[in-house]
């Protein structure tokens, strides 16, 4: 599959008569926008806001970040069976509105959590402090069943990035990224002596608002299944992930796996590039034993030198992290696991809710009770309530000022275990 | 939000433990625990060392669920002979949960959404173990 990755730098937006772009200044018709959105029935309202970063602008609770692109060459536009007719995506070229983001708000429960700081100390934790944000706020009607509440935030939010991003359609980029790897068979005949590498890609799959598609399928339904990586990076993966403010994979971060931008890089020069492994976080133990020994099986029979593992969520998907590794492990087949901790707030505790001796290479993303100190914003997109959600519930988080002691979990994409994120490692 | 009952369920092997009234309300199979989050963690460890098994796993999925109020959880409806596994899991799930839950308190101000969800999650839960024939 070859895939064009064509940027087009953005490095403004405002709201105006039509949407367009010119000379990297993105307009949006927001009544358009909004008329748009409202064709789905389930909507009640809509509200568009922008934030750019340097604002001192709070976006909370934030649902999910897309990225917005049109595909100007080749099948599947959009999102193929989610918002667009089923199509093979992997292929083609994609303009793409490079540091613009839609990102949705919209509660479908008190308790959500993730809030995107445009400035100070709450912006150094959040990639997405960095792209101008066109924030949809939905409002859906009355007495909807929870998943279809969630399910009409979901769309809307494609839909808007959807209706963005045509606006690249014949803007000549800025940049061109070109994604190009064969079968197997051609690429381990190019690359015989190279390092055959995997990443096993873990999604949280345990319900309303623990939710991922593959191509519309819900990742709760699946077998552990290998894709292109440009399959990822075209569309193919979307988040229904409400609740791990700190570590959901947005679909932005799915449109821009950094695992899979890595290994690509590292592809033909240090390994020979596998592919991606999507493997479902189930509930139920047997649903776990069998993903886990199923993700194993199809490392070992596509002939995996080493596998990178990356986990969504803490709890129980960790015992999944550590089940995979030590299968592989006894396999001789090399792990690298990719996770955050929750080693409490001086960072001293176990990390992971469970371990296994196995688990030798670990690279950890950040600990995600790291607590940060957010100052008052000029504005707030979204809820303004949900701020007391954010601090976490201890004695003396609330402070008089109006600022409030957090914690990493509640700011979006702050430890990415996709490596999506701001935080780096240093080696002791 | 609007809570919709419970799974039709042919598979009848299993019991739920919780604390959770919605639950508790519109499930059969219900072991009631009295009490909050920990609780339900304890009765269902008490369980396991009397030879049950775990059929969903006892934590949630994101730190955001840690501070949920109430907790539904899967076991077998049968003891049997008991299962090192099983036991190392609830183990480690009431240590983690303490760890996280030691110095906050539960998420009261917003229990009627996290009961929904929970019972949300039992609904995914239950279908996942009947798609399962074993």
């Amino acid at each position: 599959m070859k895939l064009e990755l064509r940027r087009i730098h953005i490095k403004d937006i405002q709201f105006g008569n039509e949407t367009v772009v010119k000379d990297g200044i993105l307009t949006i018709n927001q009544e358009e926008l909004v008329n748009k959105l409202k064709e789905d029935e389930r909507i009640k309202e809509v509200k568009v806001d922008l934030a750019r970063p340097g604002e001192k602008v709070r976006i909370i609770p934030v649902k999910d970040v897309i990225e917005p692109r049109v595909k100007i060459e080749g099948e599947g536009n959009g999102f193929p069976g989610v918002t667009t007719k089923m199509a093979q995506v992997g292929s083609g070229k994609v303009n793409v509105l490079y540091g613009a983001a839609v990102v949705t708000v919209g509660d479908i429960v008190g308790f959500q959590e993730g809030v995107i700081d445009m400035w100070g100390e709450g912006a150094k934790w959040t990639p997405f402090s960095k792209t101008y944000n066109i924030v949809v706020d939905i409002k859906p009607v009355e007495g909807l069943a929870p998943h279809t509440h969630e399910e009409t935030v979901r769309l809307a939010g494609l839909k808007a990035a959807e209706y963005i991003g045509e606006a690249g359609r014949n803007i000549e980029p800025d940049e061109v990224l070109v994604y190009e790897m064969g079968s197997h068979a051609e690429e381990s005949k190019k690359y015989p002596d190279l390092p055959r590498v995997l990443y096993v890609e873990m999604l949280i799959s345990q319900g309303l608002l623990h939710d991922g598609y593959i191509y519309g399928v819900n990742s709760q339904l699946i077998l552990p299944t290998l894709l292109h990586p440009n399959e990822e990076l075209d569309g193919a993966v979307i988040s229904g992930n409400c609740v791990a403010a700190c570590d959901k994979i947005t679909t932005y971060q799915h449109q821009n796996n950094s695992v899979i931008l890595d290994l690509y890089e590292q592809h033909g020069k240090t390994i020979n590039f596998l592919g991606v492994i999507l493997t479902p976080e189930l509930t139920t133990l047997e649903g776990k034993f069998r993903t886990c020994d199923y993700t194993a099986k199809l490392c070992k029979t596509l002939g995996a030198d080493g596998v990178i593992i990356s986990e969504e969520g803490y709890g129980n998907p960790d015992s999944d992290l550590l089940m995979i590794c030590k299968r592989l492990e006894k396999e001789g087949i090399k792990t690298v696991l990719i996770t955050d901790e929750c080693s409490g707030w001086d960072g001293m505790s176990q990390p992971l809710a469970d371990t296994t001796e196995e688990a030798v290479a670990v690279v950890s993303t950040g600990n995600v009770s790291h607590v940060i100190k957010l100052e008052p914003a000029d504005k707030v997109i979204g809820d303004i309530n949900a701020i007391t959600t954010l601090a976490g519930g201890w004695e003396g988080c609330l402070e008089e000022d109006g600022s409030l002691q957090c914690e990493l979990n509640a700011v979006i994409g702050s430890t990415s275990e996709i490596g999506y994120h701001n935080c780096t490692v240093k080696l002791y | 939000m609007v809570y919709i009952g419970e799974v039709n369920m042919k598979r009848k092997d299993y019991q739920i433990i919780t604390n959770n009234p919605l639950v508790k309300e519109n499930y059969d199979r219900v072991i009631f625990v009295d009490g909050g989050f920990q609780d339900v963690l304890i009765k269902t460890r008490d369980l396991v060392h009397s030879g049950y098994k775990l059929i969903s796993h006892p934590l949630g999925a994101s730190i955001r669920m840690f501070f949920s109020p109430y907790r539904s959880i899967l076991i077998t409806d049968k003891a049997d002979k008991l299962d090192m596994e099983h036991v190392e899991i609830i183990e480690n799930s009431i240590v983690s949960y303490k760890k996280q839950m030691d110095h906050r308190k539960p998420d009261e101000a917003n229990s009627k959404d996290y009961a929904c969800i929970d019972g949300e999650l039992l609904k995914s839960a239950l279908e996942e173990h009947e798609r399962l024939s074993i």
